[in-house]
């Protein structure tokens, strides 16, 4: 059964945000009183995955810093806890792909008409890294986190471009799903695991759960004076 | 002649039945005069609670004495007060006297209530016989440690400060030549009983003063109730209500809210339960014997706004101790300016329970949230989230003494360790009853 | 067992059934209202700061309908196998207490004059050969002078913020000069503009248009409204569409109505209650009441009334109509039956203009409702005659505050990189120093879209899907390439460095992967004609009078609006007829 959000029955706020991480233990069994150092804590301890096997976690780690590189700009997808933010969402309702219509039957149609597989998120992934696995191997003679950086770029220029299939599943579609993914994990709260030191929010300058510019609606074209602040109170 | 008796019979019946009407009639008025009085003196703050039948008690008070209930006062004959003769019922509401000869625990006002008139505890009596539905349900146990939990002794309490009741009356009703302020006087020291909570207690916890003739230590502000300090209702200029016009007052009975600030903690209650259903009248009685009422601290200097906290923050100077804290959890409701938006957000920029010498209300505020009583007339719930856990004790302490400091307000700083120490008596969280505000 | 009994039921908890079960308990009746989704909290859900959440609130959806217990089938024409909307996309139906007033953005228009008299208006104007074949035009068969009022009462329980043109014939203001007369001015002032939609006001002003304000229902101060209930001020915090208000600024009927309405003794709320059918009597001419799942114990139970009022989503009333046999189901091919009809959508394209890099455009600054919009190239407001098309859009900078998932999601294609080193550079370069600007307009009706039920898909209830059959006609795909091209010489005038104009092409398939937008319309319209439309002109099913029918399902046509306050209005006219004609004498409002 995928974790419900609490209910209007039981409102309150520890509960409400131990849903909103993903983890189920995370708050139970730690505690905290505090958001902020509760989530510190949690951050320094290396992260287990508990829905990847490890070399999925490595494929995931590899990809996402491809779609995502650390550069001039800033932190990558590693830096920022991508991996972790997905493997996070797979134990989440979104990964059960809760809010799918997932009745029969399951025709395939033109591509306009919307996504017609069988497969929720879980599902995509697990076919999605075996199947290019294989590819990866059949091409290069190795996994895709050993490859160097053009090679893997080379590959998943080819996912994107639709010239790979991955057994049941049209690369195209697991390329989308691990691009739409990456982009959430690097730029969600750092409360689901990603955007690790607000990273992603200082390189577009958005201040995150602050919310109120009352001061600031229209500064004709200077910039937003104060850095981000996220929903556990954690600033940069 | 066989037609004289009959007539005379039909119209006995007539008669009689057209007096039942109008006896019922006036028995409607009167239980409704009481189910008024009733509101007035917000008997159902302590004696209902949600989910169970009206008046059935069972509301559970924690005192420095020990863990008391409130009793079944429905007519049931077992539990409640069906069996009180309207005699006993008198001596009950006004001398703190039960059926049985013991003494009631002062958590009932009867100090206060000593004021009612003969008429409106006749039409109390009538309410609470007539009007509600009997409840068979037990008061349960009071958890009192001994000796307290022997009620005699309270009996010398009684008579060392319980004024009886002709004289409370008399002093009430004839110290003013204006009967506007009269009603005002005799519905605050009376019925609203809002000395209660209101007015500073001595050792054996009686009220200081039960009216504005005994002193200005009347409604000068009480000790912590539940985590939350009862303002000063006397005209301070900072601590009290110097600042607050008669509609001011009048809003804030009537909405929980008003152009200087908004309703929390038990005041909540006695907004729902009691005030919001008085007449407009009546509440600019209160409201006007209110602003009679001489300051008890005179040495207040009078709240001036100081823009410079305002400027700096503008400026994004957030510099100041406590500054960055405001601006990333408090200005998106009470703004950088400290204004608020009233009466919807409450100012904190010269609000009296900001500026108190005891800041327990302002952090208790922060740690466990607020939520507006949803009134009549005003029927949104706006709700402030707990920052608990978004805060730590020293963030806490700096952002309420950024609070205390800015816009003038000028109050003393708070330190980690009072926060920490609040924190242990923090009032319940927010809806942490499930009763969630659904607007 | 006698089956509970309510003077009226409501169907859909959103601003449509607010606003009837407001004022059908004003006027002394019992009224039960059915949410198939969950009550909503402000106070928890949308508390302050957790409801600042991008991933829980517009990419999770939290908001939105659940399709895994039900959704529509989509397909483009009439040959093809329609296929499920198996994830939320191109629109998005709200759920629960509040409905799409809940989630929704918060501009709120009222209607231009001309738009509720489009056929009579094309015809009088270019001819009736001008209207194109297929083309289902029509009037609403209602006035605007006769829909001011309700507009107006809508404002005022809105807590509408805004700039007027006209009150009572007089020129109060630098408004739209294309509205319609006011009986008064809006109840709040107008929003302030952010940075970017003071530029687009003053370079469409420069390129000869007539920028005026969004009116907008993110209240610019604190507002109590006639039912007391009251809003906080927006302070363009941006996280209104897909969010519910932490600040309590954005009119919902959580905030607006429901408040005073759940203190009326009157009136019962029922949530989690999936209504499956409307019961009628033998006659089928008359309801007894409705059927729904209570979605917790999965238990049906039926309730019967005097009155029903369907006030789901847009298609939600009409699927609920076929699967009651409320109306004759539209037949494409001999254009007969009317439940089902005109289903309608909007035509909108997203355009990108970028500034200097010394500017920056604070795109999360922002309200849902907010900005500054021209009407030069809106409804009846230029000639068509030359165009050769019918219809046309607004075009305004809307700047409701972007998120950054959403715009890294959306950054990239067309060209230019969707990932990698580059992609970060643009998407940063965007975020920080872009505008949007779209061109939001109008779709008109075609014999050959509409909406009956799907064959073989069903939902989690065991009923049928409804199916969708929608695309891009030609009139429409003209009418947004030369509104999108009249945005040139605006960014232009801007200051652009870079735009990228995007309109659609000819030929190209509506696609359910993209969100568009929520504006759904049409299905069981309104008219005066029981052969063209399935409701009378006070939204009464012409063939079940004691049923009305409340929703932008009622719009013949889709117009260049945004059309909740249109939604509201009629919602308010029609409660208006109930309550001082059909309750005196239910039966017909209109002889058919």
């Amino acid at each position: 059964m995928p974790p419900k959000e609490p209910t209007l029955t039981r409102p309150l706020r520890r509960s409400f945000v131990k849903g909103l991480l993903g983890s189920t233990s995370f708050w139970m069994v730690s505690g905290h009183s505090h958001w902020a150092e509760a989530l510190a804590q949690e951050a320094q301890k290396p992260y287990q995955p508990t829905f990847f096997t490890p070399e999925e976690y490595r494929f995931v780690e590899a990809a996402t810093e491809r779609l995502f590189p650390q550069d001039q700009h800033g932190p990558g997808a590693r830096g920022l806890g991508v991996a972790e933010f997905i493997d996070r969402q797979m134990e989440s309702p979104y990964g059960h792909g809760d809010n799918w219509y997932m009745s029969a039957p399951f025709v395939q149609g033109p591509a306009n008409l919307g996504y017609q597989l069988p497969f929720v998120p879980r599902d995509l992934y697990q076919k999605g890294i075996a199947g290019l696995e294989a590819y990866t191997r059949q091409q290069h003679g190795k996994s895709f986190a050993d490859l160097r950086a053009p090679a893997q770029e080379q590959i998943l220029t080819a996912l994107e471009g639709g010239s790979v299939s991955l057994g049941d599943i049209p690369g195209r579609v697991f390329f989308e799903q691990l691009r739409t993914n990456t982009m959430e994990g690097a730029f969600a709260d750092p409360l689901y695991g990603g955007n690790k030191g607000l990273g992603g929010w200082l390189m577009l300058g958005f201040p995150g759960a602050r919310a109120d510019f009352m001061d600031w609606v229209n500064q004709d074209g200077e910039a937003y004076p104060f850095g981000p602040i996220s929903i556990s109170g954690e600033t940069a | 002649m066989k037609i004289f008796p009959f007539l005379a019979f039909a119209g006995g019946i007539f008669a009689l039945s057209h007096q039942t009407a109008f006896a019922n009639d006036d028995k409607t008025a009167l239980i409704e005069e009481g189910r008024y009085l009733a509101a007035a003196s917000d008997c159902a703050a302590c004696h209902s609670i949600k989910n169970k039948p009206e008046y059935s008690g069972g509301v559970s008070f924690t005192l420095p004495i020990g863990i008391i209930h409130s009793t079944n006062i429905t007519p049931d004959v077992e539990h409640g007060i069906g069996k009180y003769t309207e005699a006993e019922f008198g001596r009950a509401l006004r001398e703190g006297i039960r059926q049985d000869g013991s003494t009631l625990y002062p958590a009932m006002p009867y100090p206060s209530y000593a004021r009612l008139t003969d008429h409106d505890v006749h039409a109390l009596y009538a309410y609470f016989h007539e009007g509600v539905s009997a409840a068979a349900i037990p008061t349960p146990e009071n958890g009192i440690r001994w000796p307290f939990s022997m009620r005699w002794p309270l009996m010398f309490w009684r008579w060392a400060f319980s004024p009886a009741p002709a004289k409370a009356q008399e002093k009430t009703l004839h110290e003013f030549a204006d009967a506007q302020m009269a009603r005002g006087a005799y519905l605050v020291e009376g019925p609203a009983h809002c000395g209660a909570c209101h007015s500073p207690r001595g050792l054996t916890m009686q009220e200081k003063a039960l009216t504005a003739s005994d002193g200005t230590s009347y409604l000068a502000g009480g000790a912590m109730i539940d985590g939350w300090i009862p303002t000063s209702l006397r005209q301070e200029n900072r601590t009290g209500l110097g600042r607050w016009s008669e509609q001011d007052i009048v809003d804030f009975l009537k909405t929980g809210r008003n152009m200087q600030g908004e309703s929390f903690g038990a005041m909540t209650s006695a907004i729902v339960h009691g005030t919001q259903h008085l007449t407009e009248s009546d509440l600019h009685a209160m409201a006007k014997y209110l602003r009679a009422l001489q300051p008890f601290d005179q040495t207040q200097p009078n709240w001036v706004y100081d823009p410079t906290a305002t400027n700096a923050l503008h400026k994004a100077d957030v510099s100041a101790r406590g500054a960055k804290l405001y601006v990333d959890n408090c200005a998106a409701c009470h703004r950088t300016d400290g204004k608020g938006y009233p009466p919807v957000f409450p100012p904190l920029a010269g609000n009296p329970v900001v500026m108190g010498k005891d800041p327990a209300s302002l952090v208790h505020v922060v740690q466990a949230g607020a939520t507006l009583p949803k009134t009549e007339a005003a029927p949104s719930a706006f709700t402030m989230p707990d920052f608990m856990h978004r805060m730590n004790d020293q963030q806490v302490a700096d952002v309420v003494t950024f609070i205390r400091h800015a816009w003038g307000n000028n109050a003393s700083a708070v330190s980690a360790e009072d926060v920490a120490k609040l924190r242990k008596a923090m009032p319940p969280r927010n809806m942490a009853d499930g009763d969630i505000s659904l607007n | 067992m006698t089956k509970k009994h309510a003077d009226a039921i409501v169907v859909g908890a959103g601003w449509a059934g607010s606003i009837l079960a407001k004022e059908l308990t004003e006027a002394g009746l019992s009224v039960i209202m059915l949410e198939r989704g969950s009550e909503r909290a402000t106070a928890v859900e949308g508390a302050y700061p957790e409801s600042i959440d991008e991933l829980r609130g517009a990419i999770r959806k939290r908001l939105f309908q659940n399709l895994s217990q039900t959704t529509v089938t989509v397909r483009n024409t009439i040959d093809q196998t329609a296929l499920p909307y198996r994830q939320l996309a191109a629109f998005l139906p709200g759920e629960g207490v509040g409905g799409a007033g809940l989630h929704w953005s918060g501009v709120h228009f009222r209607v231009s004059p001309e738009d509720l008299r489009l056929r009579s208006s094309v015809v009088e104007r270019y001819g009736e050969k001008f209207i194109p074949e297929g083309m289902n035009l029509q009037d609403y068969g209602v006035t605007y002078a006769e829909l001011e009022p309700f507009f107006d009462k809508a404002e005022k329980v809105f807590g509408t913020s805004g700039e007027a043109y006209k009150v009572n014939g007089k020129i109060v203001g630098n408004g739209n000069i294309f509205d319609g007369d006011r009986s008064d001015n809006f109840p709040l002032p107008v929003m302030k503009d952010t940075f970017t939609a003071s530029t687009f006001r003053a370079a469409a002003t420069e390129a000869g248009y007539h920028p005026y304000s969004l009116p907008a229902a993110n209240a610019s101060r604190q507002y109590t409204n006639p039912y007391g209930c009251q809003m906080g001020p927006c302070n363009f915090c941006g996280y209104c569409s897909g969010y519910d208000c932490y600040l309590y600024s954005k009119a919902s009927p959580n905030v607006n109505v429901l408040p005073a309405l759940r203190q009326d003794p009157r009136f019962t709320l029922i949530s989690d209650a999936h209504v499956l059918r409307v019961d009628l009597d033998d006659t089928r001419a008359k309801a007894t009441g409705v059927a729904y799942l209570e979605t917790k114990t999965q238990k049906e139970i039926s309730l019967s009334a005097d009155l029903v009022i369907l006030s789901a989503f847009q298609f939600h009333n009409v699927h609920l109509m076929l699967l009651s046999g409320i109306g004759k189901p539209y037949d494409p091919v001999s254009n007969t039956g009317t439940t089902g009809r005109n289903f309608v959508y909007q035509t909108i394209t997203s355009s990108r203009i970028w500034l200097p890099s010394s500017k920056y455009t604070n795109q999360f600054i922002g309200a849902g409702g907010v900005g500054v919009a021209i009407d030069d190239f809106n409804s009846m407001n230029f000639d068509h005659g030359p165009l050769g098309f019918v219809g046309g859009s607004p075009v305004w900078v809307n700047q409701a505050g972007v998120k950054p998932i959403a715009a890294a999601i959306g950054t990239g294609g067309g060209g230019t990189p969707r990932w990698g080193s580059a992609y970060k550079g643009a998407l940063i370069d965007t975020y920080k120093h872009s505008i949007g600007v779209d061109a939001h307009g109008s779709n008109m009706a075609y014999r050959d879209v509409y909406l009956d039920l799907d064959p073989t898909w069903k939902d989690a209830y065991g009923q049928p899907l409804l199916r969708m059959t929608f695309t891009w006609k030609d009139n429409d795909i003209r009418m947004n390439q030369y509104v999108v091209s009249k945005i040139e010489p605006i960014a232009r005038a801007m200051g652009a460095t870079k735009a990228n104009l995007v309109h659609l092409n000819a030929g190209q398939p509506f696609d359910t992967r993209h969100y568009q937008t929520t504006h759904l319309g049409g299905g069981a319209i309104m008219g005066t004609d029981p052969k063209t439309s399935a409701l009378n002109r006070y939204l009464q099913s012409w063939d079940v009078s004691n049923v009305f029918v409340i929703g932008s399902n009622a719009f013949p046509q889709g117009m260049g609006y945004n059309p909740t306050g249109m939604v509201a209005a009629l919602a308010y006219w029609a409660a208006y007829h109930i309550r001082t004609t059909y309750l005196k004498s239910p039966g017909p409002l209109v002889q058919a």
